[in-house]
């Protein structure tokens, strides 16, 4: 068994895991919601870019943002039901209606897509890279700089631009930013449509690595939930950091002791790291902030 | 809008304004008008209603409350407008307690989430007009919210107010927790800036400091206006004289 290989298999694993995530960790972190839905909108994201390319003939270049905006237009919808529960911070409606969402998208999705795997392949997940003994589709190469770029892109909105500022009002204290003339629910809105459309992004991204089925999303959405908690719930800086890690540690330990068991022991992970450190890697300051 | 004899240039307008929490009411004021470039100070006891009355003026509070009446600005009614857009429309609240962002800087907490025009009543402050108002503001630039002094804090959410372009400026407490020097500073500074022309509602329980800055004068009692006038002729007044200034009944 080669140990290199099974790095770089979890350094691309890890940024998928991070990608997936980053939505979430935004949702968290400015308008403290959660979405158990998030894992049906990957799946969702992941058959409208493979309809695109498949069916309609559309470019995959073109059917990311395609797949991007119906994600998008699917958080607006989610957050025009809940939003009177998101006023009054009402995680457990929350909570409920984002699950029953999510099962409602599964089921649309079966009857839209039918309920047989598919293969999404793109242009660049057909194609290898070789590095002597090492190996990866320009795909996961792909994945990396993607996942890389949009963090960076996301954290320097966060701190340098106005909007940034804005959001990061509203993350703190909504109600002292309406005071600051911020429209409180334009920014929920406006972090939903980007939750959608981010894990939509992420979603054509990684999908092509892995058959796809409507019944997927539960794992999308546990790795998240471990990723977001892990980083300390809604930092952006902490969230790439638990995802990439995440994703070595999931490869190596498939790799070194038994696949089988990768999930239970990520749990074991999350579950020692929150008794030692209940705020995550990241306890604070980072990027979206809490 | 002359019916009832009063004066139609009032920058705040409130008529029959009334404020239950639950079913019970906090607040039920008759008429309250401030004048450009006027300072109407509210006074009162604890609970008397005085922050109950500036965050419904506002359209805003933590709680939930029930609130009724014509609430005009420049004319325009405004009571069923949301809180941001009666912000956006020039009426600007600083609240009591948490008024700054504490997760962010001084800089990045005087960023505006929208640019309001000058007019004729409306001064629109630059960031760097608030750190010539207040110098201490510019030191403090890099650091976080939550390092500051409760008047750092007090300045920063006076500035970033002033930087939304108030007509009316609401103030809820603005000298608690303040070093004597520093209460007198910080209302000089208001008595500054109404001489420029902003209209300040301004609740104190510090009543000698507010009584040398203001114009008028409110007393709240259990929600209502129990005494109204000139400053300088309530300054003298027994009843305030005993109720608030500490002095003895002769």
């Amino acid at each position: 068994m080669n140990l290199a290989q099974q790095l770089v298999n979890g350094i691309v694993l890890g940024h998928a895991y991070a990608l997936v995530a980053i939505g979430w960790t935004v949702l968290l972190g400015v308008a403290r919601l959660v979405n158990f839905g998030h894992g049906q909108l990957y799946m969702l994201g992941a058959f409208v870019t493979w309809w695109a390319v498949t069916r309609a003939g559309v470019p995959y270049g073109l059917a990311l943002p395609l797949a991007m905006a119906v994600g998008a237009a699917f958080g607006l919808l989610m957050q025009r039901i809940m939003l009177r529960a998101t006023f009054e911070q009402n995680l457990v409606s929350i909570m409920i209606m984002t699950l029953g969402f999510g099962y409602v998208l599964h089921g649309a999705a079966a009857l839209v897509f039918g309920s047989t795997g598919q293969i999404l392949e793109t242009a660049l997940s057909t194609r290898d890279i070789d590095l002597g003994p090492l190996w990866l589709t320009w795909q996961d190469a792909a994945i990396v700089v993607a996942t890389v770029a949009v963090f960076l892109a996301l954290g320097w909105t966060l701190e340098r631009t106005r909007v940034g500022r804005l959001v990061r009002m509203v993350a703190e204290d909504p109600q002292l930013a309406q005071l600051a003339g911020i429209d409180v629910r334009r920014v929920y809105y406006g972090v939903f449509a980007f939750e959608g459309a981010a894990v939509a992004f992420a979603a054509g991204m990684v999908a092509p690595r892995t058959p796809i089925l409507t019944s997927m999303g539960f794992e999308e959405v546990i790795m998240t939930f471990v990723v977001v908690v892990v980083g300390g719930i809604g930092s952006v800086r902490g969230s790439y950091f638990a995802g990439v890690g995440l994703g070595i540690f999931t490869a190596l330990f498939g790799a070194l002791v038994s696949p089988a068991y990768t999930t239970a022991a990520a749990f074991l992970m999350l579950i020692a790291l929150l008794v030692l450190r209940p705020g995550g890697l990241s306890t604070g300051a980072a990027g979206g902030a809490h | 809008m002359t019916a009832d004899g009063l004066r139609t240039d009032a920058v705040l307008r409130v008529r029959d304004l009334r404020v239950a929490y639950a079913g019970n009411q906090a607040v039920a004021v008759d008429a309250l008008d401030v004048a450009p470039g006027e300072i109407v100070g509210v006074i009162g006891a604890n609970g008397a209603g005085k922050s109950t009355l500036v965050n419904a003026l506002a359209g805003w509070s933590r709680g939930a409350p029930r609130v009724a009446g014509d609430i005009a600005l420049d004319g325009r009614r405004i009571d069923d407008r949301p809180t941001h857009e009666r912000v956006r429309a020039g009426l600007l609240l600083v609240p009591e307690g948490r008024l700054v962002f504490s997760r962010m800087t001084v800089e990045d907490n005087l960023s505006t989430a929208f640019a309001p025009l000058a007019a004729p009543g409306r001064r629109v402050y630059a960031r760097e007009e608030i750190y010539q108002l207040f110098p201490r503001l510019r030191e403090r630039s890099g650091h976080l919210g939550a390092q500051l002094s409760g008047g750092e804090r007090q300045m920063l959410g006076i500035g970033r107010a002033l930087m939304l372009g108030p007509k009316l400026l609401l103030l809820d407490e603005p000298s608690i927790g303040l070093a004597p020097m520093l209460v007198s500073q910080v209302l000089q500074t208001m008595r500054a800036l109404a001489r420029s022309g902003l209209s300040i509602l301004l609740v104190e329980q510090n009543v000698r400091a507010a009584m040398e800055v203001v114009d008028r004068l409110l007393v709240l009692e259990r929600g209502r206006v129990t005494l109204e006038g000139p400053a300088g002729a309530l300054r003298d007044d027994p009843r305030i004289a005993r109720a608030y200034l500490g002095a003895h009944a002769a």
